[in-house]
């Protein structure tokens, strides 16, 4: 409680005089009596009594003092700071991002973000409404244009932070349209309930007026901000980073596990503000998923920090699978190059077509997983992912002519022109291709294309509209290269592309074996969310949650599992310091000073004790019988008895 | 002042009951040894309407043409004495309020009654002795006959009130005054701080018989006052500080009645008749009603 004029309270100083006055003798009015005698009497009868009748006094002079006290402590106008809200329309962001679920507000930043939204909610006018939006991956609406507490309450112990950044594009769209969607004339108020993770710039200015409630006290975090393995020579090798966002060192174990098998544990002290990469090599070449995870280096019951999300990260190894690669060239002798390049790919087994005596290709009926046609399409393309190096007509494009003018070569960046230096690439002559709709350019020359890729009915296809002879490009290092990536693309090692892990939110395509008649999906809180593959495969988008997650391929004679990782490898999200002010437009927003915040007063409660205190005295001055007067009528009516 | 026609002849119809002593026969001492045979002449008095004409002095009607009874020893007539309060204190109370005025009815009409029925009347103003000095006479008679009515009313109506009441003092000085005792009635307000109870004594010790009128006024029983006061005694001049408020004018009230009940046990422990008046009381009534329920008249 303060006093918003404390200045007032000198009126107290009124107490000194009204006490001087009582113990000044009164002023008496002389009125003339026949004889004193018998009052002389009744006064010493009274004698007895002394007590009660400087109690009779003394009550007096106390309720006038107290009438005084509540007077001037109402002068000074006592309040009890809340977060009164303006009436009218409040909406109310609150922060659902990963960090607000660090545990420097007790107990987490997001339930004392909820606490500050419910005494907003305490705050209200009758005549208020009230929408609570939460800022997670996904913003959502808990309430909307609400007037009634109750349901409000109810809103808000649903509201659950996420583990991935917050939307806030998508949340202050959501906060805008509830307050132009408000009672016209009426200015709305947006109070923002956060750890002031908001980005610093790009923030569209919202109506009305702006409030900033800052959640959390601490910015010291040591995080895991990197994880992933990858082939090196035979077998694998695995890299993490750790960084300390905070101001000072926090020392800590760092364990690393291989299908939670403990495969190494160290020590690690980061300099504040720093970061540190480990490297561990020589790990097994086979499937495992790696975990790595911070601990307080005074032992597992310690917490590390106060933001656990980012102490442990997933990372899945998944070596390239034998991919089952048909080559079919009209080539007699076959195409050496692309012979050769096959061999020598890993994890590719290559196969080719072989001629019958009339010439034609019997195309087997196994599946493979990639079917290169080089030179030669046939009329019906089978089931699977395509490579057609200088094709002839079929059903995918059309081809008309061909060009020459294959300078200026432009390369666009893409998984599969990565690291394959084409642009010197001469080509005497190309097919023209009409580029078709679902067809990405990624080499072009001034004539035309000379390599796109896309996906069409269900399956990948690139395309190389020159034959390999007509071109250096078998001789370049960029050929094994983009053969490589090419076959990444057609046949990825995984049904998802999901190597480096996945950030909290982010959707999944799936494109399972076409034998696998289901897909479930397990998630890190035992969640399972199962479908049967489409045409486009399966498209999962549950990445809320942190952690390891199962991918499992139902068929009709077997299943396997697949995993993949989400991290939060984000240092906005990891950086928790509380921000001192939010910018939002161009405005910058800073949390609200005492006078800023809503001060309910409750001087009308003590007018109306002084009041009632003000009738008691006069009843105690004016009544006819003091209680000594009242003890001595019982007394005497009780000795009359 | 002025007693009507109508109320006179009332008055006259009164008889004082003396129901004790006669002239002569005081207690204890000097008890008369005579026994009705041989009984002296005492004195005459006037015929009145009513006396036993055996009683007639014919001698003395005779040559003085104005008849006369005889009065014996034994029946010597009835001296009566009133004896007025005449301290500041009785001045108290407003027009037909007034303490002092209503006493001075009340000895008028005590008065006249005994002048009516021939008795021989006395009178005193009782006052501090200082005061006393500065005014005419304060003792009235003995008198005798209603002729001497007139003389005694004009003297009721010179007193003035004045000065402190010493009760005792006076009643002492007035026994001592050589005077035939009888039926003394005091007319006071009894707001003597040293008390009556010695003066009574006296009285009594000479032979009076007493009767106490005690006057007071209504706003002396039931105070008009409120509020933090100083209380000045007009007689004395003594202050007292009260505070007062509902329960002490209770107190005030209860106590003045305990003060007349005490009053009371005194007089009859003491065979003194005691009769409390109030002088928003019509005069009449305590005459002709209140003073006959107290055995006074008859």
């Amino acid at each position: 409680m303060n006093l918003l004029t404390p200045l007032s309270l000198l009126f107290g100083l009124l107490a000194v005089p009204i006490v001087v006055m009582y113990m000044l003798k009164l002023r008496r009015k002389e009125v003339e009596v026949s004889s004193s005698l018998l009052w002389q009497m009744v006064l010493r009868d009274r004698q007895a009594n002394a007590p009660w009748q400087r109690l009779r006094r003394n009550l007096l002079l106390f309720l006038q003092l107290t009438i005084l006290a509540l007077v001037v402590v109402g002068l000074a106008r006592p309040a009890i700071p809340t977060p009164s809200v303006a009436a009218g329309a409040v909406i109310v962001l609150i922060d659902g991002s990963a960090s607000m679920n660090a545990t420097d507000a007790a107990p987490t930043r997001f339930e004392a973000a909820v606490a500050a939204a419910r005494r907003l909610v305490e705050a209200m006018t009758p005549d208020s409404q009230m929408t609570v939006i939460v800022a997670g991956t996904r913003p959502q609406v808990l309430a909307s244009a609400e007037s009634e507490r109750a349901a409000l309450g109810e809103a808000l112990s649903s509201a659950r932070a996420d583990q991935g950044p917050a939307d806030w594009q998508a949340a202050f769209a959501l906060a805008s349209g509830a307050a132009a969607g408000g009672t016209a004339g009426q200015d709305a108020t947006i109070v923002i309930i956060s750890d002031g993770g908001l980005p610093d710039e790009g923030l569209p200015p919202l109506p009305g007026e702006v409030r900033y409630v800052p959640v959390g006290e601490t910015g010291e975090n040591l995080a895991i901000s990197a994880l992933a393995v990858r082939a090196a020579g035979s077998g694998a090798e695995l890299f993490a980073r750790v960084d300390n966002y905070g101001g000072a060192a926090i020392p800590a174990i760092l364990s690393f596990y291989a299908d939670e098998t403990l495969i190494r544990s160290q020590e690690i002290d980061v300099p504040p503000g720093e970061s540190e990469s480990i490297v561990l090599p020589g790990l097994p070449g086979g499937e495992a998923v790696y975990r790595a995870s911070l601990e307080a280096a005074g032992g597992r019951d310690e917490p590390l920090d106060a933001f656990g999300l980012d102490d442990h990260a997933f990372t899945v190894y998944q070596p390239a699978g034998d991919r089952r690669v048909l080559l079919i060239t009209a080539a007699e002798g076959g195409n050496i190059f692309l012979e050769q390049v096959l061999a020598a790919m890993p994890g590719v087994t290559p196969y080719r077509a072989v001629r019958g005596a009339d010439g034609s290709v019997t195309i087997p009926e196994d599946p493979f997983d990639v079917y290169i046609f080089d030179g030669e399409t046939p009329a019906e393309l089978p089931e699977g992912d395509l490579l057609l190096i200088n094709p002839g007509d079929n059903p995918l494009f059309a081809a008309s002519g061909v060009f020459t003018d294959t300078g200026g070569i432009r390369v666009v960046d893409s998984p599969i022109t990565r690291f394959a230096e084409l642009a010197d690439m001469q080509v005497r002559q190309a097919k023209r291709v009409d580029l078709p709709d679902w067809g990405a350019a990624l080499v072009e020359a001034e004539g035309g294309v000379l390599l796109f890729a896309g996906e069409t009915g269900g399956r990948r296809v690139a395309v190389m509209p020159f034959d390999l002879h007509d071109s250096d490009l078998p001789l370049l290092y960029a050929f094994p290269v983009l053969m490589a990536n090419l076959m990444e693309y057609l046949a990825p090692a995984q049904a998802f592309e999901a190597g480096a892990g996945l950030q909290p939110g982010d959707p999944l395509v799936i494109r399972p074996d076409p034998a696998v008649r289901e897909v479930a999906v397990a998630a890190p809180d035992q969640q399972v969310y199962s479908a049967a593959p489409g045409e486009q495969g399966v498209l999962f988008s549950d990445t809320g949650i942190l952690g390891l997650y199962a991918v499992n391929y139902i068929s009709a004679e077997t299943q396997w599992a697949e995993y993949f990782a989400v991290n939060l490898f984000n240092p906005g999200e990891s950086d928790i310091e509380p921000a001192a002010e939010v910018k939002v437009g161009r405005a910058a927003i800073a949390p609200g000073t005492e006078d800023r915040l809503g001060q309910r007063e409750f001087w009308p409660w003590l007018a109306l004790a002084g009041l009632i205190v003000l009738v008691i005295e006069w009843l105690v001055y004016h009544r006819r019988q003091t209680i000594g007067g009242l003890v001595e009528r019982l007394a005497r009516r009780g000795a009359e008895r | 002042m002025i007693f009507d026609e109508k109320t006179l002849r009332k008055l006259h119809r009164l008889t004082l009951v003396a129901t004790q002593v006669r002239a002569g026969m005081i207690k204890g001492e000097r008890r008369s040894t005579k026994r009705g045979t041989s009984v002296e002449f005492a004195d005459y008095r006037d015929y009145a309407p009513g006396d036993d004409l055996r009683r007639l002095d014919w001698n003395v009607y005779a040559r003085l043409e104005r008849p006369f009874i005889k009065l014996m020893e034994e029946e010597e007539d009835l001296a009566v004495h009133l004896l007025v309060d005449g301290s500041r204190s009785m001045d108290w109370g407003a027009g037909e309020l007034n303490k002092l005025s209503f006493a001075l009815r009340l000895a008028g009409a005590l008065g006249s009654i005994g002048l009516s029925a021939g008795d021989r009347l006395s009178a005193a103003f009782l006052q501090a002795p200082g005061e006393a000095a500065a005014r005419a006479a304060t003792v009235y008679g003995p008198s005798r006959g209603p002729a001497a009515l007139t003389r005694y009313l004009e003297y009721l109506q010179a007193q003035r009130a004045g000065g402190i009441t010493d009760l005792n003092r006076s009643l002492r000085d007035y026994s001592l005054g050589g005077r035939r005792a009888g039926l003394a009635f005091l007319i006071s307000d009894l707001f003597a701080p040293g008390g009556y109870e010695e003066g009574c004594r006296r009285l009594q010790g000479r032979g009076y018989e007493m009767a106490i009128i005690h006057v007071l006024s209504p706003d002396e029983i039931d105070p008009p006052l409120a509020g933090d006061l100083r209380l000045v005694d007009v007689e004395t001049g003594e202050t007292q500080e009260v505070s007062l408020d509902g329960g002490l004018r209770d107190l005030y009230r209860q106590r003045v009645e305990a003060w007349q009940a005490e009053i009371e046990t005194y007089c009859r422990k003491h065979n003194i008749r005691y009769l409390p008046v109030r002088t928003d009381t019509p005069w009449e009534r305590v005459i002709l009603q209140d003073m006959r329920k107290a055995s006074i008249v008859r």
